[in-house]
């Protein structure tokens, strides 16, 4: 394997902090969201959005996604959403519509 | 093939055989991180593990010669769960990338070895843990596994053999696969040479890479199902069990979600050595290169949305049903672009007969019997037929057995001077070769007719209107053991008495054929750069 | 008093940055990390979309269920790890400013947290068993089908992650005696930073767990 030499910057402590105030906040506004609802069949999309944010903070300024410069790194994340929702649904195809004669 | 500046110059050649590193003896061995002994370390367990299958499968047609019975039902079940848990998940999902990945994909790139070598000796310490688990699930507990290598609950929870125990083998056999996907992906994206672009890769390479990505995604489905049979059996959890709302029509999801893709993981490999090897045969440069890497990835990427064609008559959706059946149609595009593929580049090719060859010939053959006939279970109707009947054993041996089977075989053929720096008696090969072929076809189309004809899978006993055609595929498939005796009893004689083998005795332009046989621990003296892609005879044939 | 903790802060940010050789791949090493997080999320995926499944045949049931949760110490802990997220990331550019003693001091913040979170997840277990609600119970299957498979999705899931926290944390104690004895520094850290992607992983599976056990409406 080769010797490169890499510039580390590493990341500000504050940005840190300022991350992890917008998780905390994210998390109470998902409790409050989670009562106030209506119609309530609504609520689970909005709750997955607040905790797709929140993950969307840690990966990239936690994980360091969003200061990571190859390709193979900004595919990773959107490749396994599309995995899995893909299962989802496709399951959904089978579990949504049982006693449903096409 | 020349090589070009930078790097250092290693020691003198001495071959990895030789070059013992830290330990002695058999620690040399089993502590290694040479990726080259780690493939081989491999391939001495998966060909055990192979001949254990092939026993299993004899017994099991010694059952089916005649109607009637040499041995209790409960055996049959458990002789056809085993023979399906050990060549699925010891053998045919783990050979050509544990194998093969691991000996040629780092010389392939022009590597020294993989990214990680010592998570790679950790994934075969895995592989044979779960090796042992599985074999000792046989005869504790309550005996062997009867469900079927596919664990269906209800009854996976209930029966009381023991399959905790052997599910959870499998469990850490996943992981195994997993850890090797994360290596040769990593190994791909980071070690290849200088010059070494994504479209200057061997097939064969490509091949293994989109087969790592399947193993990283979808390993991990299997795992937790397999986690989940063993907290219901332990603590009752109710995940799959009717009686506490559980639906197996959802493990049978989550399960196949898994061994569809698995398929995927057994066949891209295959190909990737066809389309390494036929170029090598045919004196002539692939046709459709890219097409051939792209269909790689649209069949790993479309087969993961298949799984369903497992379940048409399971209970789900009509609309799940349709669905299913449509996309498993479109996966077989991509497949019919590489055997068009290797058809054309042989079209006008100057065509070497040697056996390396031939068992290309014999897989492309044999894997296009296996992928029309699951065109036609794929089809809804015909399913309702033929589902849970011979027909489906046909066609799935047709695929891993004729197209993995032989592709593996192919790989054995065409690397094992490069390995062991040998030569074996090729037109032995080429005899053993046609045995297997014969055999092989009485065999397996003889199920394909039995299916047919409406005979059901995992019957210990048949009605008599079955007869001949049970005696026919026993027949056939005691020529095939002949053949596989054969080839291998030509390659174990080649291992010791085989003549020297040359550097390049098929004339590949591949890099693993531009460095000695066997290669030394290094692999390259001096890590090469790279000017031209991987079927670049001329240039081969112009430096002499 | 804040003002005084930002400009701390500030200070320490001004520490060099480190530039270092690679004796290893360090980008091989982290995407290796990362492949690895990609089948746990898909491992987790698994049970999420049973969990999918019979939320959508069981609506009821499930917010029936749901409500026995102890919000509050879900809350809590949400909190707890999402503070262990902050204090593994500042370690890690704490090692990488060379500022050794802060990062091990974070590092254990860490790792108490991480054991609060577990203490926290054992409570709420122990009260769900003491009313005799736990896979298998008589009292639970005599409830009906919907929260039968609430609570064995509920302590599969957390009992999962909850190994996966415990893990981490082991992983992080010998992460700590390494930057002790000065292996892991402020030239080397991949490991460190390898250790905590994989407790970031950890923090994002509970942020969904929370809000489909805990909040369902």
């Amino acid at each position: 394997m080769e010797n490169r030499e890499v510039k580390i910057h590493p990341v500000k402590y504050r940005t840190y902090v300022f991350v992890w105030m917008g998780l905390v906040i994210l998390t109470g506004l998902t409790y409050t969201v989670a009562v106030g609802i209506h119609p309530a069949g609504w609520a689970i999309f909005v709750a997955l959005a607040i905790a797709g944010t929140k993950s969307g903070l840690v990966l990239n300024y936690f994980m360091h996604l969003k200061s990571e410069r190859l390709v193979i790194f900004k595919v990773i994340i959107p490749l396994v959403m599309a995995v899995f929702l893909v299962f989802i649904l496709l399951t959904f195809s089978d579990v949504a519509f049982r006693g449903v004669v096409k | 093939m020349t090589s070009t500046g930078a790097m250092e110059s290693i020691r003198p050649r001495i071959s990895f055989y030789e070059d013992h590193g830290k330990y002695r003896g058999i620690l040399s061995w089993i502590l290694t991180l040479d990726h080259k002994r780690i493939g081989l370390l491999y391939f001495i367990f998966v060909m055990a593990f192979f001949f254990s299958g092939v026993v299993l499968g004899f017994f099991m047609r010694l059952q089916m010669l005649a109607p009637g019975t040499i041995m209790k039902p409960q055996t049959y079940n458990s002789l056809f769960t085993l023979h399906g848990i050990i060549m699925i998940f010891l053998v045919v999902i783990p050979a050509i990338p544990t194998i093969f990945g691991n000996f040629f994909l780092p010389i392939q790139i022009g590597a020294r070895d993989v990214a990680f070598p010592r998570i790679n000796l950790l994934s075969w310490w895995l592989y044979i843990t779960g090796a042992i688990i599985v074999v000792i699930s046989v005869f504790t507990g309550g005996g062997p596994p009867d469900t079927g290598w596919t664990f269906y609950a209800p009854y996976s929870l209930r029966t009381t053999v023991n399959v905790p125990l052997a599910v959870f083998g499998v469990f850490i056999l996943g992981m195994s696969s997993i850890l090797t996907g994360i290596n040769l992906v990593t190994t791909t994206h980071r070690l290849r040479a200088p010059g070494m672009t994504w479209n200057r890769l061997p097939l064969f390479v490509w091949a293994i890479y989109s087969t790592s990505w399947v193993q990283i995604l979808v390993t991990p489905v299997i795992g937790i199902t397999l986690i989940l049979i063993i907290m219901e059996r332990f603590f009752g959890v109710g995940v799959f069990d009717p009686a506490k709302g559980g639906d197996p029509i959802l493990y049978q999801h989550m399960f196949w979600i898994y061994s569809h893709p698995a398929t995927y993981i057994m066949i891209l490999p295959a190909m990737g050595v066809i389309s390494d090897v036929v170029p090598v045969f045919a004196r002539k440069r692939i046709f459709g290169y890219m097409a051939i890497a792209i269909s790689g990835v649209a069949i790993a990427a479309v087969g993961s949305l298949v799984w369903g064609h497992h379940m048409f008559v399971s209970g789900q959706s009509d609309f799940a049903d349709i669905l299913f059946s449509l996309l498993t149609f479109l996966v077989a595009i991509p497949s019919a672009i590489k055997v068009f593929n290797w058809v054309a580049t042989l079209y006008k090719g100057s065509i070497v007969i040697e056996p390396p060859l031939l068992f290309c010939l014999a897989f492309i053959f044999l894997f296009s019997i296996g992928g029309l006939t699951g065109l036609i279970q794929g089809a809804l109707a015909p399913n309702m037929h033929l589902h849970d009947t011979y027909w489906i054993p046909g066609h799935f041996h047709y695929i891993i057995f004729g197209g993995m089977g032989f592709g593996l075989f192919a790989a054995f053929h065409y690397w094992f001077p490069k390995m062991f720096g040998r030569m074996y008696n090729r037109k032995m090969a080429m005899r053993a070769w046609a045995v297997m072929l014969v055999g092989f076809n009485i065999f397996y189309f003889s199920m394909l007719l039995l299916g047919w004809e409406g005979m059901p899978r995992r019957y210990y006993d048949y009605l008599p209107q079955f007869r001949s055609l049970h005696l026919t595929a026993t027949f056939g498939s005691w020529i095939l053991i002949a053949g596989l005796i054969l080839m291998f009893a030509n390659l174990f004689r080649g291992l010791f008495k085989g003549e020297k083998a040359e550097d390049n005795p098929w004339g590949g332009a591949t890099l693993e054929w531009q460095i000695p046989s066997p290669p030394p621990t290094e692999n390259f003296e001096k890590i090469p750069g790279i000017r031209h892609g991987p079927h670049d005879f001329k240039e081969l044939e112009n430096n002499g | 008093m804040a003002l005084m903790i930002l400009r701390s802060l500030k200070i320490m940010d001004e520490a060099k940055e480190a530039v270092f050789e690679e004796a290893r791949d360090y980008t091989g090493a982290k995407l290796g990390m990362w492949l690895f997080i990609l089948s746990e999320l898909l491992l987790f995926g698994g049970m999420f979309i049973l969990y999918s499944g019979y939320r959508y045949k069981n609506p009821a049931d499930f917010h029936h269920a749901s409500r026995e949760l102890e919000v509050v110490l879900g809350t809590l802990n949400t909190i707890i790890l999402l503070t262990s997220s902050l204090s593994v990331a500042t370690s890690i550019a704490a090692i990488q400013k060379g500022q050794r003693k802060l990062s091990m001091v974070l590092l254990m913040a860490t790792m108490a947290l991480g054991l609060l979170f577990l203490a926290n997840k054992g409570f709420e277990w122990g009260t769900k068993i003491e009313h005799g609600i736990y896979p298998n119970s008589p009292t639970l299957l005599a409830r009906s089908k919907g929260e039968i498979l609430f609570f064995g999705l509920y302590y599969v899931m957390t009992g999962l992650h909850g190994l996966h926290v415990l893990v981490g944390v082991c992983v992080f104690s010998v992460m700590l005696i390494l930057i002790a004895k000065g292996t892991l520094n402020q030239m080397r850290f991949v490991p460190l930073e390898n250790a905590g992607l994989y407790w970031h992983l950890v923090d994002i599976i509970w942020i969904f767990l929370y809000p489909l056990f805990y909040l369902i409406t």
